[in-house]
């Protein structure tokens, strides 16, 4: 594969994180600014998930079909230890979604708007 | 690992994160998140990982965006303009956000390559945890004897993690008087649900099969993707299609809130439990080998496969009462009377 | 086989490709959704099948039970999609969206 490919997968990577941050940074509403953090949040797990790929190899299952003590090749087999990380980090985030969301209501509720500017002068 | 695909999902996938943030409604911004978390999960399935994709495909994609309509249903739906200051505070966050997007960049440049069978991510544990599974646990999906065998540790205060989420929106919004004084206004809808036989037989036919897959789930991990988080979340979620199809009264005399909460609790409690079980018997808090000694009838290594079994129905548990709980609170703002 | 694999194949590509340009190019709402249910659920189903048939190379249990798995997806997406369709069109029918009509030919 030429380093052009992997260098862009790269670059998108990081596009997409950018996209959540800026979102999350300029954006005037709050669900939109929950929406930013589970853009960042999600490219941050699809970073981890490419380190854990190779080449021609299969999802990490060991396929034994009752040979007891074959040899496993481990360059057939994609690295599980991203994966594990990030099933802890995807649970993780919905989680937070819903306390970011239900902070979002209770905002809603005290203030009757989810807009940034409008919450800032009600508080002054 | 075919990177023609690869690029081309991609390429939607920053199409859909574009379109998901400029969308001026908030209805519509949910339902492309969901689009979006839906074309993650196809990227990270090519890319070998299925039990990352599986979860994201059921939380991601399902028990998110059902969030997302919850708490757009209670507030407003529709985007307002910054009234002042628009340009400064653009200007300031484009600026952060390329300089933070430059520092990335040039930390890129010293990345190993995409795809290589021999980056340092896969040369020094992870060969150990490929070779020795079968041999130890004698659980072929190397994801799930990590998770649940290897890294247990995490994985228990991953299950604390979703408990005490759980627990921070009842927190916040959960209220027990009837009238209050700061309350939210009634949900904008045009015209009251009326009930429709053909959604709500359909959806009494499949509840059944989806529960009954929610527990295949679990008890399959072993063999094939899935596990504990992906069958609690299923099943939490075909409690949230009733609650959707029917009222939200009628899912409430089903599961009770008492009983939600007592469930998140023995969930979290059979997994601590087997640990403790485990260091009442004499090893390591943990360490399943030593549960041979009280299940009947098995060696070292298959009481290893039988604790990884107990602890994933323990955190399916868990995650199917507070992945209902938290939906139950979102849609009906606490007061747990009428809902979507 | 092979060749009754890839004409399901392309016969549900062109399905999921007409659902698609009916999808943009028709001019109200309910057509769309005609378009989307409709073409969906049958393309779901020819590229389902193709799957489940291209398994067959060798007949054995392993290979029928995942094409069995197969068939039940298609079972549930045959249940599913057309009431997520209907549950669309009636909620836009509740909110008041008016169906398309053409406008009447002006005397010249």
């Amino acid at each position: 594969m030429p380093s052009i490919i992997s260098d862009y997968n790269y670059w998108i990577y990081i596009l997409l994180m950018m996209i959540g941050l800026y979102a999350m940074l300029a954006k005037n509403n709050l669900v939109k600014k929950v929406i930013g953090m589970s853009i960042f949040q999600t490219a941050i797990i699809i970073f981890y998930v490419s380190i854990s790929a190779k080449e021609h190899a299969t999802i990490p299952i060991i396929a034994h079909h009752g040979a007891a003590e074959a040899a496993i090749d481990v360059a057939h087999y994609a690295n599980p230890l991203p994966h594990v990380l990030m099933l802890t980090a995807i649970v993780v985030s919905v989680g937070t979604l819903g306390v970011a969301l239900a902070l979002c209501l209770g905002i809603y509720r005290r203030y009757n708007s989810l807009e940034e500017d409008e919450i800032q002068e009600q508080l002054q | 690992m075919i990177w023609q695909l690869d690029l081309s999902i991609l390429t939607l996938i920053v199409i859909c994160a574009f379109a998901t943030i400029m969308v001026k409604d908030l209805l519509s911004a949910a339902i492309i998140f969901g689009a979006y978390s839906f074309l993650m999960c196809l990227l990270w399935t090519e890319m070998g990982a299925v039990d990352v994709a599986f979860t994201e495909a059921s939380v991601g994609a399902g028990v998110s965006t059902v969030l997302f309509i919850a708490a757009v249903y209670q507030t407003t739906r529709k985007v307002g303009v910054r009234k002042s200051g628009r340009l400064l505070s653009k200007a300031v966050a484009l600026v952060a956000t390329l300089l933070t997007g430059l520092v990335l960049l040039i930390a890129e440049a010293d990345f190993p390559d995409f795809a290589n069978p021999f980056t340092p991510a896969s040369l020094h544990l992870s060969p150990y945890y490929i070779m020795q599974t079968l041999h130890d646990t004698n659980v072929p999906n190397i994801v799930t004897s990590v998770l649940a065998d290897y890294r247990g540790f995490d994985t228990m205060f991953e299950t604390a993690v979703i408990f005490t989420a759980g627990l921070a929106v009842i927190a916040i919004l959960r209220r027990f008087k009837k009238e209050d004084r700061c309350d939210l206004p009634e949900p904008y809808v045009i015209s009251e649900a009326h009930p429709d036989t053909i959604i709500r037989f359909i959806a009494r036919q499949l509840v059944p099969f989806i529960q009954l897959f929610a527990l295949y789930v679990v008890a399959h991990g072993h063999h094939s993707p899935g596990g504990g988080f992906q069958g609690g979340v299923i099943f939490g979620a075909s409690f949230i299609l009733l609650a959707i199809s029917y009222d939200f009264k009628m899912v409430l005399g089903i599961m009770s809130e008492r009983w939600n909460i007592l469930l998140g609790n023995i969930g979290v409690l059979i997994y601590a439990g087997i640990g403790f079980l485990c260091l009442l018997l004499g090893a390591n808090f943990l360490d399943y080998s030593v549960l041979s000694k009280v299940l009947p009838a098995t060696d070292k290594i298959m009481a290893r496969s039988h604790g990884m079994l107990g602890i994933e129905i323990g955190v399916a548990i868990a995650v199917l009462a507070i992945v209902i709980s938290i939906y139950f609170n979102i849609v009906s703002r606490g007061k747990y009377d009428k809902g979507l | 086989m092979d060749i009754v694999v890839i004409m399901l194949t392309v016969i549900g590509l062109f399905s999921f490709f007409a659902t698609t340009v009916g999808l943009l190019r028709f001019p109200d709402f309910y057509s769309r959704m005609h378009a989307a249910g409709k073409g969906d659920t049958l393309a779901s189903l020819l590229m389902l099948l193709a799957l489940a048939l291209y398994n067959f190379h060798e007949v054995n249990l392993a290979n029928l039970l995942v094409a069995i798995k197969i068939l039940s997806i298609v079972v549930f997406i045959f249940m599913a999609s057309p009431t997520a369709t209907h549950a669309i069109t009636d909620a836009a029918f509740e909110s008041g969206v008016k169906p398309w009509t053409k406008e009447p030919e002006e005397e010249s």
